[in-house]
């Protein structure tokens, strides 16, 4: 009996290690990041975004694949002519889904502040008054949540260097907050690995804010 | 059974799997068999899937053979599963055929009567700023709304008119809670305003007719404020103004808010600099104190509490026609009003809603020697539920009780009058969607009330049809009841409710960037409050009037052709004659102008960072009574009506707006109608004094400043 026990305990123990480490899992992720790389129309993105949420289904403790798939929906919405409200209430939903999963994660909420940024592009004149400052704060709350979240910090310099401009004031905030982004993309790129599936994207941004720096 | 023979089975099992192949292809389409690009395909408990093509076909490889389940899903549209056996080699599948979601987002809406304001949402037509950078408005809700189709101006009221009704038919609800004197007492000639801020309210639905079962006691309009959720940050906002100040503060974090305000204001010191066409003996003035809280309850539930005191007055000489007397009017005013209300999402698609409201209004006018106090309360308890059957169809339930308190006194002579009544309400609302583009709504109210002891019922049905991409459809009819005004009611607590009857029809294009509206209504009234004598002393009042109302109005708005300038137009044409208050014959109402037009135009100067308005209204003119040209009813009409108002909003710093706005620019002497004499002087002539307003322009300068330890705390929300 007690060997039986013993058996069942084993098997289980294998099973969750085998969860958080599970190679299909970050095999299957990995396909889908080289795919993303590669996106030039919306129907790839749209492919792509698919492919993350059959991976969230079938991994449903997993909130990097709904990360993954509301960032490629923010991003469609950015790049692409299509309805952008619905692409980033889209995005929303399932980063509030991903939240359920992994609270308190700094990168679930950098990318819910990205998306309010979103919303507020496509409406500035009566949307940023309402939606700029709760952008500010989920930006604020991110770094508060992970100081080395390097996607935190340029975010909130780009949404300080598009205040600066219609205030008329000098960028000097945003450049210093994007210079420190700059340090921790430094920093994130030391860690990456050839297994390394957490989201890595965000340097570019940051360099066009310092780009409209001395 | 033997664990070892349990792994060993397990893992043969797993290598079998790992070996075979299968292909998977099938098609997708939608409810009309057309292809369906975009859906996700995916072996239930596995990475295995694939999207549909621009042709709707799908094709993936998968080593998981034997029993499985396939899963079909597209965002807006209802997932499917279907078992199947998979085979090592070739599988085609069935074509699937999936079935959009009937969302609010992609449904169509019932625009009859409506119109939204807020940020999002699809029939909006004012957003919140809207309210405040309106240059007409001068920050007050009822002065943007004027703006709109279906309503007029009354530039000595300052009420909102809709479409030939009354002031008092127009329903003020804030979070669907009824507000009982919802606007200052005023006196004489001058404009009143809404007691409540702008900034208190994220959003306003604002019916012009044929609205929700939910909304009762209005015969003309509901107009549903809805306050704002949950603060994002702490703030204080500060407040310099021509007329006076205040400052609010918020505390906020996620789970809770709660902020607090007080203001003062007194036209004294500008009345003393400006030249004023009443002869005020003080100026109006009052001050404020507000409390509003939000807390989140569970994971869907939200809790609003909100309080509010105030208290002002004025004291102003009235002259009397044909006579070098003037009149001393003397007039003070508290009013308080307090609410609660909470909603959330229960399990199986309910959503309940719970509320209470109080509000109290108290007035002491002095006339002359005549002393008056009045009193009017108001308990507002209410209960509503939904329920989504399915995507197709919803119900709402209400239930509704008023308790309604009114008292008058006459000081001097010691007399006293009032009246005590409740009254009860059910509703219920059915919306039927038979597809996305068509929608059926029907509803049901029925009301009792103690006093009148009378019962009755309003049904209401209205339908909205998707025409093409851009355009849509609604109608809308129902029948309105409403009970007099309390002054009236407590002359003669028999008197029952005056009914009203609408039909509109309505037609919406929105484009980004482009609203054009077109509307045109019938409306019935009926049982009407009559009396003999005059406004001042009514004798013998019945339910006795009667009359209708119809028009068509456009709206068409336009944010995109001229860069960084938003601008309106609202033309609203309105027949309307009813026999009411001392009219015993059918007239058409001093309140209800034939022609009314509105121009708003807003221009943003991004290297001035500055909002510069403009808006011009004008309507033909107001009815009234001659005695010099025959003894007949509004046989006379004033010269038009024109106001152009002109505002700049210039923000410095991200903390700092300065605010200048000036009324009728042009300084155009408007007249709202004319009060004669009782007795014809000498000549066999009524002497008359013109109503007009207060002063030719209305100059407003302030300053708002925003102090948060964020630093990019914007003010403009707060204006």
């Amino acid at each position: 009996m007690n060997k039986y026990i013993l058996t069942l305990a084993f098997s289980l123990f294998f099973i969750v290690v085998a969860q958080a480490t599970d190679p299909a899992f970050i095999a299957a992720m990995q396909k889908q990041l080289e795919a993303k790389k590669t996106i030039g129309t919306y129907e790839q993105s749209q492919e792509v975004t698919n492919g993350f949420l059959r991976i969230a289904e079938a991994a449903d403790t997993e909130w990097l694949p709904l990360y993954y798939a509301a960032l490629l929906k923010t991003e469609a919405a950015f790049r692409f002519d299509i309805d952008k409200d619905k692409s980033f209430d889209e995005a929303m939903e399932l980063v509030k889904k991903a939240q359920k999963i992994s609270a308190d994660n700094s990168e679930l909420t950098a990318l819910e502040g990205y998306i309010t940024m979103g919303k507020i592009s496509i409406d500035p004149g009566s949307r940023g008054q309402s939606l700029s400052g709760k952008a500010m704060q989920l930006f604020g709350k991110a770094i508060k949540q992970d100081r080395e979240n390097p996607r935190a910090v340029s975010l909130m310099s780009q949404m300080e260097l598009g205040m600066a401009d219609f205030f008329g004031n000098g960028p000097e905030k945003a450049c210093g907050m994007a210079r420190m982004s700059l340090e921790l993309y430094k920093k994130e790129e030391a860690k990456i690995t050839e297994e390394y599936i957490l989201p890595t994207w965000g340097k570019m941004q940051a360099d066009q804010v310092t780009a409209k720096c001395n | 059974m033997n664990p070892r023979l349990l792994l060993f089975i397990f893992f043969t099992l797993m290598q079998t799997q790992a070996f075979a192949q299968a292909t998977v292809i099938g098609k997708v389409l939608d409810e009309k068999g057309l292809a369906l690009p975009g859906a996700n395909i995916q072996l239930k408990g596995s990475y295995d899937g694939a999207s549909s093509a621009q042709d709707g076909t799908y094709q993936f490889e998968t080593a998981n053979l034997g029993d499985q389940v396939l899963i079909f899903k597209f965002l807006g549209f209802k997932s499917q599963e279907i078992a199947l056996t998979l085979k090592p080699n070739f599988n085609e599948i069935q074509s699937i055929y999936l079935i959009e979601e009937i969302t609010e987002m992609n449904a169509v809406t019932i625009s009859a009567g409506t119109m939204e304001a807020s940020d999002q949402g699809k029939s909006v037509v004012l957003k919140p700023l809207d309210i405040v950078t309106t240059p007409s408005a001068m920050g007050d809700i009822m002065g943007a709304f004027q703006t709109l189709p279906g309503t007029s101006t009354v530039g000595n009221d300052g009420r909102l008119f809709v479409r030939g009704g009354d002031a008092s038919e127009v329903g003020i609800y804030i979070d669907g809670m009824r507000v009982g004197n919802a606007y200052g007492t005023t006196a004489g000639n001058v404009p009143t305003r809404t007691r409540f801020n702008p900034n208190l309210f994220k959003g306003t639905f604002f019916s012009t007719g044929g609205y929700s079962a939910e909304y009762g006691q209005a015969l003309s309009s509901a107009l549903a404020l809805n306050t704002k959720d949950l603060s994002v940050r702490s703030q204080g906002d500060l407040s310099i103004m021509s007329i006076g100040g205040g400052y609010s503060h918020t505390l906020a974090n996620e789970k809770q808010s709660i902020t607090a305000s007080a203001n003062y204001f007194n036209l004294g010191p500008y009345q003393g600099l400006i030249k004023q066409e009443v002869d005020f003996e003080a100026a109006p003035n009052g001050w404020d104190l507000e409390v509003a809280a939000q807390k989140k309850t569970g994971d869907n539930g939200l809790l609003k509490v909100m309080a509010r005191t105030e208290s002002g007055g004025m004291k102003l000489w009235q002259p009397l026609p044909g006579t070098d007397r003037r009149v001393l009017v003397d007039l003070k005013n508290d009013y308080s009003y307090a609410q609660a209300n909470w909603r959330t999402i229960l399990k199986k698609d309910w959503m309940i809603f719970t509320g209470i409201s109080y509000s109290r209004n108290f007035d002491k006018i002095t006339y002359d020697s005549i002393k008056v106090e009045r009193e009017n309360k108001l308990m507002h308890l209410k209960g509503t539920a939904i329920k989504d059957f399915s995507d197709r169809l919803s119900a709402k339930f209400g239930i509704e009780h008023f308790i309604h308190l009114f008292s008058e006194k006459l000081i001097n002579e010691g007399w006293e009058r009032d009246f005590d009544d409740r009254e009860t309400y059910l509703f219920t609302e059915w919306d039927f969607y038979l597809n996305k583009d068509l929608v059926f709504r029907g509803g049901l109210r029925g009301g009792l009330s103690s006093l009148t002891e009378e019962s009755w019922l309003d049904p209401r049905v209205s339908v909205g049809y998707q025409l093409n991409d851009k355009g849509q459809l609604s109608f809308a009819a129902g029948s309105f009841h409403q009970l007099p005004v309390e002054n009236f009611r407590v002359l003669n607590t028999n008197l029952q409710n005056s009914e009203s009857n609408h039909l509109i029809l309505n037609y919406l294009f929105t484009k980004d960037g482009f609203t054009l509206r077109a509307e045109t209504f019938y409306k019935s009234y009926d049982n009407l409050v009559t009396f003999e004598g005059t406004m001042d002393d009514p004798q013998t009042l019945q339910n006795n009037g009667s009359g209708h109302a119809k028009g068509m109005d456009f709206f068409f708005r336009d944010q995109k052709t001229f860069k960084e300038t938003d601008y309106w137009v609202t033309y609203s044409f309105v027949d309307s004659k009813r026999s009411f208050n001392q009219y015993q014959t059918e007239v058409q109402p001093s309140f209800a102008p034939k022609h009314n037009l509105s121009v708003v135009v807003k221009h943003f100067v991004p290297s001035l960072k500055s909002l510069i308005g403009a808006s011009f209204a004008f309507n033909d003119g107001y009815t009234y009574t001659n005695p010099n040209v025959d003894n007949s009813d509004m046989n006379a009409k004033t010269k038009s009506y024109q106001n152009l108002s002109l505002s700049w909003s210039y923000l410095p710093k991200p903390n700092v707006i300065i605010h200048l706005a000036c009324t009728n620019v042009l300084g155009r002497d408007n007249v709202f109608g004319y009060t004669y004499s009782p007795k014809a002087n000498t000549e066999g002539i009524f002497e008359a004094i013109p109503q007009g307003q207060i002063a030719p322009r209305f100059l407003f300068i302030g300053v708002f400043l925003t102090f948060s330890k964020d630093k990019t705390a914007n003010n403009l929300n707060n204006l």
